[in-house]
Parts: structure tokens; C-alpha cells; sequence
């Protein structure tokens, strides 16, 4: 989620009121405030409104949810009579590109520093960390036009951002921060993007770094802005982000022109919705001329048709408008939710728990009927507790995850008794005896099923409890099992049972091995049983939900 | 003055006469152990009928390198004493205890060392450490020092004093029954009648009893158990499901973008297996691609159809609610799950790379987003949150979104869970036409609330005093 710094100062006087207004409407349009501060305030924004991370672009908003300017704002473009060309080379490598002149700049320290944060939160949210779409603002009187976009040889050389001395593009990949961070974009290139004027001087080396030549300072009056990308409708959007943005700021924006295409193109996308369609999904009773009232509120250019229907224009920032319910969604928030009326339908249905949840309900009343106590173990777990300190041979069965974070939390649980042992070694030093039980789910393979295994320690504890406990559980279970002798290491010779239902192994109970004791660091003797749930009568036969 | 015990009884009677005495006496005299005489005692002074005192003595001795230096002399001294006047640093280190005595007679100042050369300062009056050191005693000022050097052991041996006070000698004086008492009733005292006639012992209120601890289901489980009654009082059909998703049903299904950041390795769980793709997921392509035959745009670019295949720790219960709609496609559908879902989290008090999401949909005609913010209300009423607000919200296969506040008493609004409308584009490539209202709920989030937890830690790996004192009828908040 993008955090987004709001000047008090400067918001008020784009938006046209005080902090309080603003501040005490802001969540209601989508957001969440994090902290406030003597000057400025933190707000989180969502990764679908990447039109709302400057404080441009939440003036603009603010300004029409408060009713102090409605409707679509206009952004006039006029052709700035300048040309960028693109490289036919670069089509493998990044072959978009989008530009603007944005004229009559006035940024203090602040201001760049705005425009630079809009720059890295549309990196991430539409850029997907400048893969999609990478951002350069440039100072144009540096440069002299027309501009070319083209492929490189990877050792041509010129100054970087931020330094003061020549590096080949190859050395600004291994040298410059920017060069580090972003080099898996572009190194499997023979050639890298470049952006040169009509001198052969550098602009950029997109989409990692920017030349020191037209760095943007508060000198700056007229901007070269680039895009360039992956994904043509990334690029247009971040275009209009940015132009928009510095306009609501007071400059103007001008085309150039792209390959003979003029850029960027500003104007209104239209969309034709239903009145009815609208209601329906909202559940509020308006009629059309309300509907285009509510979304002027957000900025849309709206007009009620006779036929049911708005036309509606959307801006041409709006990256999340893609579906019709996304409009319906703004008339929502314009009409503000708590104004809608909370129903309940009448419609009758009844409750059902699931077939698996009642077994272990069941099996859940039936221990702790038992005295013993439930403790509710991660899943997540290590091959060394699933097996090496319980002595057993490593289940073909185990399921790995790929990147695990840490090595305690590489496997799935493939048995729950594990788990209670590592248990009983938290509670090392609590009053004895303890009973322990947990019931839920484990993976054999990639399959869920679901287990109860339960443990008691105490200086008496035996193969007699564990066997009595076992059997009190199959008995209420409703199992008539066999018991047999069984080969589990974890427990010690003589001492141990598997239980078999229609000769299959459904579990096993049994005095646990010293070895293992000694390996979760118990001092006491442990009586153990697990049994696999999938026996229990009532447990569906099938996967799934019925 | 009536629930004495027998033995607080006799240690009365036998006090009376002495008055007081040492504990060894008084238990001589009692015919038990000092140990037994002082605990009789101390319960009859908690009455005031006796007063017990405690005293202690402090004895020392020698440790064996201390035994060798009383009867040397200490280091010091002895390498003082070995030569006259001055001496050569060199010839000093000479001697066999050089090693400890020069660093003590530096700082005892006994010498001044100038070039090379030691010389005698003229001040080495036997210390209070070597007056202590000669017969040790409590309360001498250089037996500090000797401990700190380990030349002394100290023991402590304690003693107590047992008087009676004058309540207690009224109390005898007026006359103590001393018969025999019944501690457990027997069975033959039971049928036999002799109960009738024997003394039974009466028990204090005032000593607390014994703690024990039922066997409980945890406490997380009873919230757990507390949620799922209210969803099924109100009508929903409760779905489980499989840990292990392809992430075609944990995000494709649920319009999720192919390079949405939430499925990057960093955040989710890949496992190193794939998933055929189901029937049908050409409509999903279509939807992510182009918007299908919806008013959608869709994503743009190209879907791919590797990426789907790869099996992932479900990282919502969500896909339940996709594919418990496309068995079930006919409405009225209310359903919810409760289970454990996966992010790849490292552990931290409050984050853990498992927890508990709750999940719950109604696909109903003429169902609208008013009715979702009614089920919402009805819901966190329901679980004690009387009152809630509605905030916009964002979620990738939601429109409109809403993220539900509830307030707090001493937090204020709390955003607890997520909620909306599926998007036409979760919903169409199934053929499901009614509208589906979805909400989501981190449960964990609601046990810290209603527990007043401020470690999630505690609810997976427990400390089992914690459950054994967590009251199965929980006070509110």
C-alpha cells in the first residue's frame, strides 16, 4: 500500500479549505489516515487509485467530494511542435514510449520532492517496480529537440544522476544504487534503452537511472517528461498521471510528437451506464439526474440520457475504471455509505456445520471429558521435529514449501503429535501433570485431511494410560478397533499399539521413546496417542463441501 | 478460636508451661520435628495465639587456602616480610607468591614502587583482614574482605524462638479438647455409625483450596466456536476445503492480476508442483485478457497459462467461496469457512506466517450492497460490536469494496475485515449471474480484541497457564 505525504499548506491551497474539512471527510472517499503531524499528515491510499498519491491529485478529489468544484476537469493540450522518435531496435527490449512538455513550472524543494514520491509510488503501483512502466521528468531547456528514444551499445558512456564523473551504462548497473536495484530489468539486452537529443546528449537510461545533464531543480521551467515500458497502457496512464497532476498544479501541458502520433492524449474516456443496473447493485433508490449529480461529486463529466442511461466521462487518470460497477462504486461513496440504508433480505435459509467440523467437535468433548486440555499448534513446521526427534523415517509424503522463511516453518505437519511434544517442552517448567490435545488439519501429500493427537506427562505416566486414553476415544468415536502391536520408533518396544479399523492403520498410542523425551528436553514420562479422523463415523467420504 | 487443629491444640498445651523456649525444645517436648513444631506454630500465630521468632547466626570457615595463610601469614605479608628495605622489582618477582602478593601490597600501600624498585613505606600495621583472618567471627570488619578473596566460607544457621501469648494462655487456661480426630470418614466408620461419635476434623475456609484445571477446549477455539454459531444461526452453510490451491483458484479465479504483488515469491508460499488447469479457465484468460463478454476491460496484456499451474499454501479461504458457488449455482447460497490460510510471514508478536480468515458469501436475487452493509451490521452485532461504520475499501475481486470499522472501547474505530461485491469478472466466466456479497475477517485479529492479547504467539505455541486460567465464561473487555 502506497503512504502518501499531505503538506497542510500546500493541500489547503489547492483544495480551497481548511485541514479540518479535509481531514474529517479524507477516509470516506477510500483511505486510511496513518499519522498526523504539526505540518503534514500520512495517508495510505489504495493500489487501485494511483490518481490519488500527490497532493494534486487528492486536491482534485477533495475539491469535488466537497462540493468546491464538480465534474470533469479539462486539460487543454497543445502541440509543442517537438518530435521523439523510436528505435524499430528497441521492440524486444522496451518498446513504449510515452512523452509530454509540461510548461510553466514552478517547484520549490518540496514540490520535487512531491513530484519525485508520485514518481516511485507509480513505479510500484502500475510500474510494478519499473518493469511495466519507468518515469523520467527532465529540465527541456538543457536539451535541445528533437529526441530519440533508441537501442545502445551497453558501453557508451555519460554522467549519471547524483554523480560527478562518466560511467559506462554496463558500470552504472554494477555502480550506481539505481543501477543495482533495477539491472535484472535490462541485462539479458545486448543493447540498453537510451534517450539522446539532437546533440547526442543523454537524457536517460531508462528504467534505471536519469543524466545528471537535465536534472530538475527549482530553476526548472519547462519539463520533458518520458515513459517508457512494457505495457503500452501502463505508460499511457502514468503519462496522464504525472501531466495531470503538475497542470493541477498550474502548469500547462503540450504534445509532442511520436513517431507522428501526438502525445499524450488527455481527453475523457465516455461510458454509457445503466440508472437501473446502478441501483440494483447499490440497493439506493436515485434517479438518473441524482446519479450524474453524485458523480460529478467524483470528478466525473456526467449527463443523464432519456433512455435510463448516463453518459459518463471518466477521466484520464482514472486507472481503476474498467468495469461499469466501478462507477457504480463511485456513486456509492458519493452518496456515502452511511446514508445507505443497512437491510437484511428476508430470504430463508438454514445453518449447517460441516461433516468434518462436527467430528471434531466431537472428538474435541470427548478429550477434554478426558481432562485434557486443547492447545491449537502451528502447521508449519521442520522435518527435525516431524521426525528426527521423534526418531521416524521421513515421510515420503511430506510437503515442502519452496522458500520457506525459516527452517522451523519449512514443512507442512504431516502428524500432530510433534507438535504437542514441542509443546509440552514450552511448558517444561508448569505444574504437572499435563494433558494436551489438538485436533485440525494435516497434509499427506498434498492432500488436507485431519488428525487429533493428545499427550499427558507425569512422573506416572505409562503404555496403561495411553492405552486406556486410546481406547476411551475409540470407544466414544464409535470404533470397535484392533489393537496390535506396533513398530513406531517414536515409542518404546513393548509399549506401544496401532490401531487398525478394517485392518488399516488408523493410529497409534503408546509410551514415548526416552530418545525422543531427551530430544524436546522432558524429564518425564510421556503417554501419546494420534488417530487419524478420516476413521471416525460421520467423517464425509468425499472431499469438499457437500 | 474453634478450628484448631489437634496439633495446634497440643503445641498450645505444651507451651503453656514453658512460656516460650527454642523450637528444639518445644519439639522435644512436643514429641515431633522442629520442623512440624514451627509450622503449628506459625499457623497459631496467624490466630495471636503464639509469636514466632526467627533468628539467624552467621559462623565462618576457613577455606583450605585460608587455613594456609593464618598460619603463614597472607601473601602479602610473607612477600613483605622477605626482604628489608628495598628490593628490585625483578628480585621481587622472584618470590613464589609474587604473583598475588605484589598487587595486594600496591594496594594496601605497603610499598612504592619508583624506577624498578620497591621500597617499604613503613606502613604494614596488621589489617582488619588479618585480625578477622585469625578466628573469623560474625560482625567483624575484614570478614568482607576474606570472602571476597575466598580465604572464608560463610553459613548461616537459623533458629526459631516459639512463645505463647497471653490469648494463648486463656485459650488453654478455658480447657482444649484434645481427643482424637477424624481427618477422611471411613467406610466403616460410614456403616458402622461410629461417625456419630467420632471428632471430625473441621476445615479452615480461610486456607485456599487446592488448584485444579478441568479439561477445556483453548480459548482461541471457543471464539473460533463462538463465531461459527453465529453464522450458522443465521442461515450459512459452512465449507472447508484443501491447504493446497493452485494459484489459478487462490488468485486467477479471484481476478487477481498475473503480476499483482501479493502473489510474489516474498509474500506467498510456493510449492515446487503444479495443477492442471480446470475446464473452463479459458473464460478466466478471456476475463483477465480482454474482460470477456462483461463491460469489463480486464487486465490487458497476456495471460499466462504456466503461472496458474503452480500450487501454492492457500493464502485466503476465498477460492471456497468460487468453487462452493460453481457446485452450488442455485440461489439462495449462504455459505462461510473458517480456516487457516498462509503468507509467507516471519513469526513476530504480531505477525504469523498462518492464521485464521473467515469467509462468508450470499448469492441471493435482488440482493444489493445495502444488503451486504445489513449483513455486515447484523453480523459484528452479533459478536458484540454494537457499533459500526463503513469505510471504502479495495479488493482486487470486490466492487463496490467496503472495509467495516468497529468501535472500541479505549481503542477507538478498529478496521476489523473486508467486504464486497463479487466483481462481474469473479463471478460471469461460471455463469453465475446472481450478485454475490462477500466479507472477510482475520479471526486471530478478533481473539486479540476479545482476549486482550498483545502477542499472536500466544495462541498457537500457549503457555498452558495461560489457558488453565482463562475462564471458560470470558468477562468482556
Amino acid at each position: 500500500m502506497a503512504i502518501i505525504s499531505l503538506n497542510y499548506a500546500y493541500l489547503e491551497r489547492l483544495t480551497g479549505t481548511d485541514r479540518k474539512t479535509i481531514l474529517e471527510r479524507l477516509p470516506m472517499i477510500g483511505s486510511d489516515i496513518e499519522r498526523t503531524f504539526d505540518d503534514h499528515v500520512d495517508v495510505e491510499f489504495f493500489p487501485d487509485r494511483v490518481d490519488l498519491y500527490s497532493t494534486e491529485g487528492v486536491a482534485r478529489a477533495m475539491r469535488g467530494f466537497l462540493g468546491i468544484e464538480e465534474g470533469l476537469p479539462e486539460y487543454p493540450v497543445t502541440p509543442s511542435g517537438i518530435s521523439f522518435t523510436v528505435d524499430p531496435a528497441l521492440r524486444q527490449i522496451r518498446p513504449y514510449l510515452g512523452s509530454a512538455v509540461i510548461r510553466n513550472v514552478h517547484l520549490d524543494e518540496a514540490g520535487i520532492e512531491s513530484l519525485m514520491g508520485l514518481q516511485e509510488s507509480l513505479h510500484w503501483a502500475i510500474g510494478r517496480g519499473r518493469r511495466k512502466v519507468a518515469i523520467g521528468v527532465h529540465d527541456l531547456d538543457k536539451v535541445r529537440p528533437p529526441f530519440r528514444y533508441i537501442a545502445s551499445p551497453r558501453d557508451r558512456r555519460f554522467v549519471p544522476l547524483d554523480f560527478q564523473d562518466e560511467l559506462s551504462m554496463e558500470e552504472i548497473l554494477e555502480q550506481h544504487p539505481k543501477g543495482r536495484d533495477y539491472a535484472h530489468l535490462v541485462d539479458a539486452f545486448d543493447r540498453f534503452p537510451l534517450i539522446v537529443d539532437a546533440d547526442d546528449n543523454v537524457l536517460s537510461f531508462p528504467p534505471i537511472i536519469n543524466g545528471e545533464l537535465t536534472k530538475v531543480t527549482t530553476e526548472t521551467r519547462n519539463i520533458l517528461l518520458d515513459c517508457t515500458g512494457t505495457d503500452p497502457k501502463s505508460v499511457r496512464m502514468a503519462a496522464s498521471i504525472i501531466c495531470t497532476a503538475l497542470a493541477e498544479a498550474g502548469a500547462t501541458i503540450e504534445s509532442v510528437d511520436i513517431d507522428g502520433t501526438p502525445y499524450p492524449d488527455l481527453s475523457p474516456a465516455e461510458r454509457i451506464v445503466s440508472v437501473d443496473a446502478c441501483r440494483r447493485l447499490i440497493g439506493i433508490d436515485i434517479d438518473a439526474e441524482e446519479m450524474a449529480a453524485l458523480l460529478q461529486k467524483m470528478r466525473f463529466g456526467a449527463e443523464p440520457l432519456p433512455d435510463g442511461q448516463v453518459r459518463v466521462l471518466v477521466p484520464p487518470y482514472r486507472a481503476d475504471i474498467m468495469h461499469d460497477w466501478d462507477i457504480f462504486e463511485d456513486v456509492a461513496v458519493a452518496y456515502g455509505f452511511d446514508n445507505i440504508d443497512a437491510a437484511l433480505p428476508q430470504t430463508f435459509t438454514t445453518g449447517k456445520e460441516h461433516p468434518i467440523a462436527v467430528v471434531e467437535n466431537e472428538v474435541r468433548s470427548i478429550l477434554t471429558g478426558l481432562g485434557y486440555l486443547e492447545v491449537m499448534p502451528f502447521t508449519l513446521t521442520s522435518e527435525r521435529v516431524l521426525y528426527g526427534q521423534m526418531r521416524r523415517e521421513v515421510s515420503p509424503d511430506l510437503l515442502r514449501v519452496s522458500k520457506p522463511i525459516s527452517e522451523d516453518q519449512s514443512v507442512v505437519r504431516t502428524d500432530i503429535l510433534p507438535l504437542l511434544m514441542e509443546i509440552l517442552e514450552i511448558n517444561c517448567h508448569r505444574e504437572l501433570p499435563q494433558r494436551l490435545f489438538a485436533t485440525g488439519d494435516i497434509i499427506r501429500g498434498v492432500k488436507t485431511m485431519q488428525s487429533v493427537a493428545a499427550v499427558s506427562i507425569h512422573p506416572g505416566a505409562d503404555f496403561s494410560e495411553a492405552y486406556a486414553t486410546m481406547d476411551a476415544l475409540c470407544r466414544e468415536c464409535g470404533l470397535s478397533p484392533e489393537f496390535v502391536e506396533s513398530a513406531d520408533p517414536a515409542f518404546i518396544e513393548g509399549r506401544r499399539g496401532d490401531v487398525l479399523v478394517n485392518g488399516k492403520k488408523v493410529g497409534v498410542f503408546g509410551e514415548v521413546h526416552p530418545e525422543v523425551l531427551v530430544a524436546f528436553s522432558l524429564e518425564h514420562p510421556v503417554a501419546a496417542l494420534e488417530l487419524d479422523l478420516r476413521a471416525v463415523p460421520g467423517y464425509p467420504a468425499r472431499p469438499g463441501t457437500p | 478460636m474453634v478450628d484448631l487443629t489437634l496439633n495446634e491444640k497440643r503445641l498450645l498445651v505444651t507451651l503453656a508451661p514453658m512460656g516460650e523456649g527454642s523450637a528444639t525444645a518445644v519439639a522435644a517436648a512436643l514429641g515431633t520435628t522442629e520442623e512440624a513444631a514451627v509450622q503449628y506454630a506459625h499457623l497459631c500465630a496467624d490466630r495471636g495465639l503464639a509469636v514466632v521468632t526467627r533468628t539467624s547466626a552467621k559462623t565462618y570457615t576457613l577455606t583450605p587456602e585460608g587455613a594456609e595463610y593464618r598460619e603463614h601469614g597472607l601473601p602479602e605479608r610473607q612477600v613483605l616480610d622477605s626482604f628489608e628495605g628495598s628490593i628490585s622489582m625483578k628480585d621481587l618477582q622472584a618470590h613464589p607468591l609474587s604473583r598475588i602478593g605484589i598487587g595486594w601490597l600496591r594496594k594496601k600501600g605497603w610499598i612504592a614502587i619508583t624506577k624498578g624498585v620497591a621500597e617499604k613505606t613503613g606502613k604494614a600495621a596488621p589489617g582488619a583482614d588479618e585480625v578477622a583472618l585469625a578466628d573469623p567471627k560474625e560482625g567483624m570488619p575484614g570478614i568482607a574482605e576474606l570472602l571476597k578473596r575466598n580465604l572464608v566460607e560463610e553459613h548461616e544457621e537459623v533458629a526459631y524462638r516459639i512463645a505463647i501469648t497471653p490469648e494463648g494462655r486463656d485459650l488453654v487456661a478455658g480447657g482444649l479438647d484434645l481427643a482424637e480426630e477424624t481427618g477422611t470418614l471411613t467406610r466403616e466408620q460410614i456403616l458402622s455409625g461410629s461417625w456419630r461419635t467420632a471428632n471430625l476434623r473441621r476445615y479452615s475456609l480461610s486456607t485456599p483450596p487446592k488448584r485444579i484445571w478441568p479439561g477445556k477446549s483453548h480459548p482461541y477455539q471457543r471464539i473460533i466456536d463462538e463465531v461459527k454459531g453465529i453464522l450458522l444461526d443465521m442461515g450459512f452453510v459452512e465449507m472447508q476445503g484443501e491447504i493446497v490451491l493452485s494459484a489459478f483458484w487462490d488468485f486467477d479465479a479471484l481476478f487477481q492480476p498475473q503480476d499483482h504483488p501479493a502473489r510474489e515469491m516474498q509474500d506467498t508460499f510456493y510449492l515446487d508442483m503444479k495443477e492442471p488447469l480446470p475446464a473452463g479457465f479459458e473464460r478466466v484468460r478471456d476475463m483477465h485478457e480482454h474482460g470477456g463478454t462483461t463491460s469489463s476491460t480486464g487486465w490487458g496484456g497476456v495471460w499466462s497459462t504456466e503461472v496458474p499451474q503452480q500450487c501454492v499454501l492457500r493464502t485466503h479461504t476465498t477460492p471456497f467461496s468460487i468453487r462452493y458457488l460453481i457446485d452450488h449455482p442455485e440461489p439462495p447460497v449462504k455459505a462461510f469457512a473458517l480456516g487457516r490460510v498462509y503468507r509467507r510471514e516471519a513469526i513476530d508478536p504480531t505477525h504469523t506466517p498462518e492464521f485464521e480468515q473467515l469467509e462468508g458469501i450470499v448469492m441471493d436475487e435482488d440482493v444489493s450492497f445495502r444488503h451486504l452493509l445489513g449483513y455486515l451490521k447484523e453480523f459484528y452485532g452479533r459478536m458484540g460490536f454494537e457499533n459500526v461504520r463503513f469505510r471504502p475499501g479495495y479488493f482486487p475481486y470486490t466492487e463496490p469494496s467496503v472495509e467495516p470499522e468497529v468501535w472500541v472501547d479505549g481503542l477507538g474505530w478498529v478496521e476489523l475485515g473486508g467486504a464486497g461485491i463479487f466483481r462481474e469478472e469473479v463471478t460471469a466466466p461460471w455463469g453465475i449471474e446472481t450478485p454475490v456479497l462477500a466479507w472477510g475477517l482475520g479471526i486471530s485479529r478478533v481473539a486479540m480484541l476479545k482476549l486482550g492479547l498483545k502477542d499472536l504467539r500466544q495462541l498457537y505455541r500457549s503457555d498452558i497457564d495461560w489457558i488453565r486460567e482463562c475462564p471458560v465464561i470470558r468477562k468482556e473487555e
